[in-house]
């Protein structure tokens, strides 16, 4: 059978294909990537799209976590003040109640009273990073106002909305509690109970109705205020999960993407000797016919 | 004495066709890298014995003809080999092209949409802050303008393939008159009966020249005469008459090839014409279409949301991106952010500046079926995925391809191909023959000497 005597645009495609074979290898070592166009692998390509979405969402919700952490944790210690301070108030009220007082030292507590209740109204209108803590989503506005009209001293300028953040796919944690329901809930009212404490002291009549008010008052703040913990401890854990669910992603997109480093320095290896071999062969063959022999 | 002139006159021809044979591997030698050159053999037969007497004496050599060596059915399949090739090697370099506009999973369209979402996760917690508003126009910003630069990079795709088109069409032209003319020189030396091997090699490298371009069909006509057409009728050759192609611009603004006054665009089907039609035609409108349905689809729901919320100053939300065009087609390269105040995000449930409730209808548009029932992200996945899956079909089909080409051109090789190796063995077996004739005449000279002289012997000049 003859052969075919012209083998060299096989040979030179045979160089052609090593030669796009090293810079294959060598393409995904520099970039570290096994996927540098979706032809490459496009199942792979197309679930990195997905992956890397999945990482977007992930990082944003473990950011939104270290905001709502903040925002919490400084609602969280104005209350403690708060509870501090009514006690304080509390233990005064106790002090007075019981019988043995001059008139000016009573002046002096319900004195005292008073700048408790000041605190109290401060505490409540605190504001984080520019937005008031306590006003619902009327943020811009302070919670509460002196109202002389008012038999709790106080006027109530928020509203009794709450907010919802998405920390995970499908969990949505609320962030904040309005003052209606921690300071001004009706008949458990702080502000109507610290009023009454002083009014009560003041005319030295029924002292202790007002401070147990006053207390009923405080239980009822400290139980709103468990919201709080519960929302820190939720941040905490949804942390935790969500750090691990990072690893998790990463690895995927590993797995899916990166190149296998160790194999393509073999692959370029191996294309590079073809290369070499091919260009040996081929300049071997080049010139050599019966022509050379006859003289 | 008819004998001793006789025998002068065989080993004559036996010198004249020793002298041919040389000519012809002196031709195949020079002609040994000629593109599509088929080597020549010399057929030579014994010459017609005549009667002497009771004897059959043979009268020397004669040559038939120069023979080219070449298979036809060859040919047929390296033609449309040639096609098949050319055809996917087009579009295997335009959707090389086109893929680099989804090549990063980590930017580009799908990461914008990601990051979209990411900048109204942000607000959620402080609705009312407007750095992280502006980050939220921001990022809206960059996933139209991102749209924007793919389509129309696929655009300016799709119009400079008009170039090649027209291109194509002007070399198909040419090579089609340059056929008609050879044909009609070897029709000429056909008619005269003389040999037009050399040109049916030409015409056949020009044929295959022209599959590379375009699927052409070869009948033959008889007589060495040939008509050429595309596989769905349209003339190319007839005999010695090459039909001339045209392009136009069609209702679709793209350049459209016309054949005696009809469209024969959408019938090609080989060459790199069938190729780059296909891309320019088929897969960019594809894909163009598909990120028009995504901008659109994103659009619309984006601004549905925002209009069921309430902005920084209480009022009802707006627009965010501008309004798609009916139709959807353009949407992708006319997207923008139709606003550039950042309170005019509606982020409120109820017009307070502290209420995040409306983000959450804004966020949810990642998981509401925007395109032909799919996610946003979802959508651009499985886009990703068509364009690299067609993009790697094409690159294994084009290396299937050329495989068989190179098989097919394997074998016209062994057939048609000009071995040097045989052509020296051959220079010196002439040789060798033309230097016994050559003796044999010299001995036959010198015999006539004798018998001229009839026993003196004399010398011989």
């Amino acid at each position: 059978m003859r052969v075919n005597p012209y083998p060299m645009p096989d040979l030179l495609a045979a160089l052609n294909q090593s030669e796009f074979e090293a810079q294959d290898a060598a393409l995904q070592i520099s970039t570290g990537k096994s996927v540098n166009v979706p032809s490459d692998n496009p199942t792979a390509a197309a679930l990195l799209v997905e992956n890397n979405d999945q990482a977007t969402f992930n990082s944003g919700f473990l950011s939104d976590l270290t905001t709502i952490n903040g925002q919490l944790s400084a609602a969280d210690s104005t209350l403690s003040s708060v509870q501090t301070a009514l006690q304080q108030a509390l233990s005064l009220g106790v002090e007075a109640g019981n019988g043995t007082l001059s008139s000016s030292d009573q002046g002096a507590i319900v004195a005292q009273l008073q700048d408790i209740q000041s605190q109290v109204l401060s505490l409540a209108n605190t504001s984080y990073q520019g937005n008031y803590l306590f006003s619902g989503t009327v943020i811009g506005t302070a919670p509460y106002s002196v109202d002389g009209n008012d038999p709790s001293g106080v006027k109530y300028n928020g509203n009794d909305d709450v907010n919802q953040v998405s920390v995970g796919s499908g969990y949505q944690l609320a962030i904040n509690q309005p003052g209606s329901q921690l300071f001004s809930a009706t008949g458990n009212s702080v502000f109507q109970a610290l009023n009454d404490l002083i009014t009560a002291v003041g005319s030295n009549t029924s002292v202790d109705t007002a401070v147990t008010e006053l207390d009923s008052a405080a239980d009822y703040l400290s139980v709103q205020t468990v919201f709080y913990g519960n929302a820190l401890d939720q941040v905490q854990s949804q942390t935790t999960y969500l750090d691990a669910a990072k690893l998790q992603i990463a690895q995927q997109q590993t797995s899916l993407g990166a190149a296998d480093l160790s194999s393509a320095a073999t692959e370029l290896s191996s294309a590079q000797t073809d290369t070499q071999a091919a260009l040996e062969a081929i300049s071997k063959f080049s010139g050599n016919s019966l022509f050379n022999y006859l003289s | 004495m008819s004998g001793l002139f006789g025998t002068l006159s065989i080993a004559l021809s036996g010198l004249g066709v020793s002298q041919q044979e040389l000519a012809t591997s002196a031709n195949n030698v020079a002609n040994a890298n000629t593109t599509g050159y088929s080597r020549e053999v010399v057929d030579t037969a014994a010459g017609s014995p005549i009667q002497i007497g009771s004897l059959l004496v043979g009268t020397g050599v004669v040559m038939q003809k120069i023979e080219s060596l070449r298979d036809p059915i060859l040919e047929i399949q390296l033609n449309q080999a040639t096609q098949q090739q050319s055809d996917l090697n087009a579009q295997l370099s335009q959707l090389q092209q086109l893929q680099t506009q989804f090549a990063s999973s980590s930017s580009g369209i799908g990461a914008d949409i990601s990051n979209f979402f990411n900048s109204l996760q942000q607000l959620s917690p402080n609705p009312s802050s407007l750095e992280l508003r502006q980050s939220v126009l921001t990022s809206a910003s960059t996933l139209a303008q991102d749209l924007n630069t793919a389509a129309g990079s696929l655009s300016t795709q799709q119009s400079n393939l008009n170039l090649t088109v027209e291109q194509s069409v002007g070399e198909v032209n040419s090579l089609t008159s340059e056929i008609a003319g050879v044909d009609q020189q070897i029709s000429t030396l056909e008619n005269a009966n003389e040999d037009a091997s050399t040109l049916v090699d030409q015409q056949t490298n020009l044929i295959r020249q022209l599959s590379g371009l375009i699927d052409v069909q070869v009948v033959q006509t008889g007589n060495g005469g040939i008509d050429l057409s595309t596989s769905n009728g349209t003339a190319l050759v007839t005999g010695i008459q090459s039909s001339v192609l045209t392009t136009e611009a069609g209702s679709d603004g793209n350049a459209h090839i016309f054949a005696s006054g009809q469209d024969i665009t959408s019938s090609l089907t080989g060459g790199s014409l069938a190729g780059t039609l296909q891309v320019r035609d088929q897969e960019i409108p594809s894909v163009l279409s598909q990120l028009d349905q995504l901008a659109a689809g994103f659009s619309n729901a984006v601004n549905a949301a925002n209009a069921k919320g309430f902005d920084l100053n209480g009022k009802a939300g707006g627009n965010i991106f501008s309004t798609p065009p009916a139709g959807t087609t353009g949407a992708a390269a006319n997207m923008t952010v139709a606003i550039t105040d950042p309170s005019l995000i509606a982020a409120s449930s109820d017009g307070t500046a502290g209420s995040n409730g409306n983000l959450a209808n804004l966020s949810a548009v990642a998981t509401e079926n925007v395109a032909s029932g799919q996610t946003p992200i979802n959508f651009y996945s499985n886009l990703v995925f068509q364009v690299g899956n067609t993009t790697s079909n094409v690159s294994a089909d084009v290396d299937a391809s050329t495989s068989i080409l190179q098989q097919l051109q394997d074998q016209r090789g062994s057939i048609s191909g000009v071995s040097l190796d045989e052509e020296a063995s051959n220079i010196v077996q002439y040789q060798t023959a033309y230097q016994a004739s050559a003796r044999v005449i010299t001995t036959i000279d010198a015999m006539l000497a004798d018998a001229v002289n009839l026993g003196i012997e004399t010398a011989v000049q």
